[in-house]
């Protein structure tokens, strides 16, 4: 596969603070590349020295094979990016936001307009062509921060945090979109401390902590660093510790622990264990409510590589 | 192009503090107009107190006549206190003392000095060229006429034959006044209005978000640059344009000569500096209402300590040395002097003044590059 962009040790410090460390991976042509991390682990950081937007003490950067720089606006002119935080001018609607930003890049005319309505279509955002940014919601103002950065057809894509503090209808919206790009051929670079986004939308995810990789590859591939490989949660009112103890002891299981109500149950590998569970449920007289199974969570692999909690 | 279309869009949202500066400047130049036509002349007489050491005689009498026939007279004590407080009121612009032996010293070819004590504002000018225009005939016409009665009466002749001139040339300056009062208030719509608009225009192109976002496109930022700075002189071009062109139709024909012409010359530098200051305090302040603060502040400020709205003359002094610090100052200093101007002439105090005012246009400037290489 083509390589897009290729990091090699890659360091930034702010006054004495290394928010990025040694960091290395590469990004190929057509995949979506989940930067997944929790908050003030780099991932904005790292966008930024991609972009050259911050300078950086050490490593190197080469975007479609070519070195990154300030003044390089032919590598510039097949990037968009959608920041953080929302970047549009109050004084303009939502159209004009979208059109002065593709034509920052787009110069004709034509080819513009069609652009900027294909944006407008692929963020949802028909109905609000003429409204001005404050009159949006969050939501909205997002998917506009979105289509600012994309309309313009870019190769590569940037979208750090794109659905920070977004309803769920916006959520989906945003991520269809970014779905449909994807298929139109672009690559993309996505980051987030949203751990079920990742696991629908990215091909392959590099996990971040103090500006560190700590791990990286296919969602699947993850998952097997997670010790564990079922989690069972059964709804029960009430159960003594020895019993708890009990079934610690039973095969493949590698952990049991009663929180609030719940009973989970994690094991390390085999088959049928939610059968012997519920049968030895049954056979103890244990009344339960719901019971259902889960295959293990990157939450669960940070949480295995790091001993914290992705999300707090 | 497209930074210079979403100029003109973001301009075209802040258009109505534009109009309102401008309605305001046409409001305060109409009704300035109005309280300018009546009572002009009396404007136009200086007070004048004429304290005579010597006789009533010849040609101090004719002196005194033709002063007297072209100023109020006033009637003051006189002593040095009451002298001291008339000037200080204002009751009396310029005080003429005549030495002792004045007649005799003059008829004998020597030139006696004469005493004045002057406010130095317009009025005491009026006064002071009265003199200066006696004294300069007399002396001219001593030299072939040594008969003193033929000498007034030669003299007399020539001012009579000049009265009529300075009427006209008093209406004219009437009317110069209206442009001058037009012009300092331009003072204030001009740093209002034009610092306002570029200030709320670039801080909207400079906000923190849109310039990462605009550093990441492939539009070079230098051209961005030059594309903002292009758009910001057209927009305080054309204001400054639209306000020469009030200032001629409000003012009428009587400045379509070299005083029009140093109005105009005046105020570009003055629209020069106005847009320098917009860009600095633009570049230096993101936040809408501090920009709202800083600006009202310094135009409101600077407009009130340096003349903008009430006659220079009728400020304090501390007053005036404080305004130095502004740029308005000697915008409105040099509206005053081309106002005055009876021919064309241009002093070294007018060009300092616009050395003073391109002086904080680089200064601006170059404090607005200081602090956006900072960031
Ligand atoms: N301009 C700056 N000056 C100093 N320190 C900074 C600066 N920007 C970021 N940092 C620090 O660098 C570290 C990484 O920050 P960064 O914004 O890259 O994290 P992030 O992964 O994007 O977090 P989030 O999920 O909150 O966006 C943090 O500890 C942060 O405090
Ligand atoms: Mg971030």
């Amino acid at each position: 596969m083509k390589k897009v962009i290729e990091v090699k040790s890659l360091t930034k410090e702010y006054k004495g603070l290394r928010a990025v460390d040694d960091l290395s991976f590469d990004v190929y042509s057509g995949e979506i590349l989940g930067l997944l991390g929790p908050n003030g682990s780099g991932k904005s950081t790292t966008i930024n020295c991609l972009l050259s937007l911050l300078k950086f003490q050490t490593g190197s950067i080469q975007i479609f094979g070519k070195s990154m720089s300030p003044t390089a606006y032919e590598i510039k002119k097949q990037i968009g990016v959608v920041f953080q935080e929302v970047a549009v001018f109050q004084e303009l609607t939502v159209r004009e936001n979208i059109e002065y930003f593709c034509g920052l890049y787009i110069k004709n005319k034509k080819m513009r307009n069609e652009y900027v309505e294909e944006a407008i279509q692929l963020v949802g955002l028909e109905e609000f062509k003429k409204f001005y940014p404050k009159q949006l919601s969050g939501g909205l103002l997002r998917r506009l921060n979105i289509a600012c950065g994309i309309a313009h057809k870019p190769k590569l894509i940037f979208l750090d945090e794109p659905t920070v503090a977004v309803d769920p209808q916006s959520r989906n919206h945003i991520l269809d979109g970014i779905k449909r790009l994807r298929n139109e051929g672009a690559t993309i670079i996505y980051t987030t401390h949203y751990m079920e986004e990742v696991e629908i939308l990215c091909d392959r995810v590099i996990i971040l902590d103090k500006g560190k990789i700590i791990a990286s590859g296919t969602p699947d591939e993850l998952k097997e660093l997670a010790k564990i490989e079922e989690k069972v949660s059964v709804e029960i009112e009430k159960i003594s510790t020895e019993k708890l103890e009990e079934m610690k002891r039973f095969k493949n299981v590698d952990d049991v622990k009663y929180i609030d109500g719940i009973l989970v149950v994690t094991y390390q590998k085999g088959k049928n264990n939610l059968i012997h569970l519920i049968d030895y449920l049954k056979k103890e007289n244990l009344q339960y409510n719901k019971i259902y199974s889960e295959r293990p969570t990157l939450n669960d692999v940070f949480l295995e590589l790091t001993g914290k909690e992705l999300r707090d | 192009m497209t930074v210079f279309k979403a100029y003109l869009k973001v301009l075209n949202k802040n258009k109505a503090l534009v109009i309102l500066y401008t309605v305001l400047l046409i409001f305060f130049a109409s009704f300035n107009m109005k309280t300018n036509s009546v009572g002009t002349f009396v404007a136009e007489k200086p007070n004048v107190l004429i304290v005579n050491q010597d006789e009533n005689r010849g040609i101090t009498k004719s002196l005194i006549q033709y002063i007297t026939q072209n100023s109020t007279i006033v009637r003051v004590k006189e002593n040095d206190s009451s002298i001291n407080d008339a000037l200080f009121y204002r009751d009396v612009s310029y005080i003429i003392y005549l030495p002792h032996h004045f007649r005799n010293d003059f008829l004998s070819g020597k030139n006696p000095k004469i005493e004045v004590k002057s406010t130095g504002d317009y009025n005491a000018s009026l006064a002071s060229m009265m003199l200066e225009r006696y004294l300069k005939v007399a002396t001219t016409y001593r030299e072939v006429e040594k008969d003193e009665a033929s000498l007034v009466k030669m003299i007399e002749e020539t001012l009579d034959h000049q009265v009529d001139i300075e009427m006209t040339s008093k209406l004219d300056s009437n009317q110069l006044m209206k442009a001058r009062d037009f012009y300092n208030f331009s003072n204030y719509s001009l740093l209002a209005g034009c610092v306002f608009v570029i200030c709320f225009i670039v801080a909207s192109f400079k906000d923190e978000n849109i310039r990462k976002r605009t550093m990441v496109s492939s539009l070079d930022m230098k051209k961005y640059n030059q594309q903002l700075l292009f758009a910001n002189g057209l927009f305080a071009l054309t204001l400054w344009f639209l306000y020469v062109l009030l200032s001629f139709i409000l003012v009428g024909k009587s400045i379509l000569d070299f005083h029009g012409l140093l109005f105009l010359f005046n105020s570009f530098v003055f629209m020069v500096v106005a847009l320098t200051f917009g860009l600095l305090i633009g570049n230096l302040v993101q936040n809408k209402e501090a920009i709202g603060g800083i600006v009202n502040v310094v135009a409101l400020g600077s407009s009130f300590l340096c003349g903008a709205f009430v006659p220079m003359e009728w400020l304090p002094d501390f007053v005036l040395k404080i305004a130095h610090i502004f740029p308005s100052y000697y915008y409105i200093s040099n509206n005053h002097f081309i106002s005055s101007l009876e021919y064309f002439e241009l002093s070294w105090s007018f060009v300092m003044n616009i050395g003073m005012l391109l002086l904080f246009g680089v200064l601006f400037i170059l404090i607005t590059n200081i602090i956006s290489k900072r960031k």
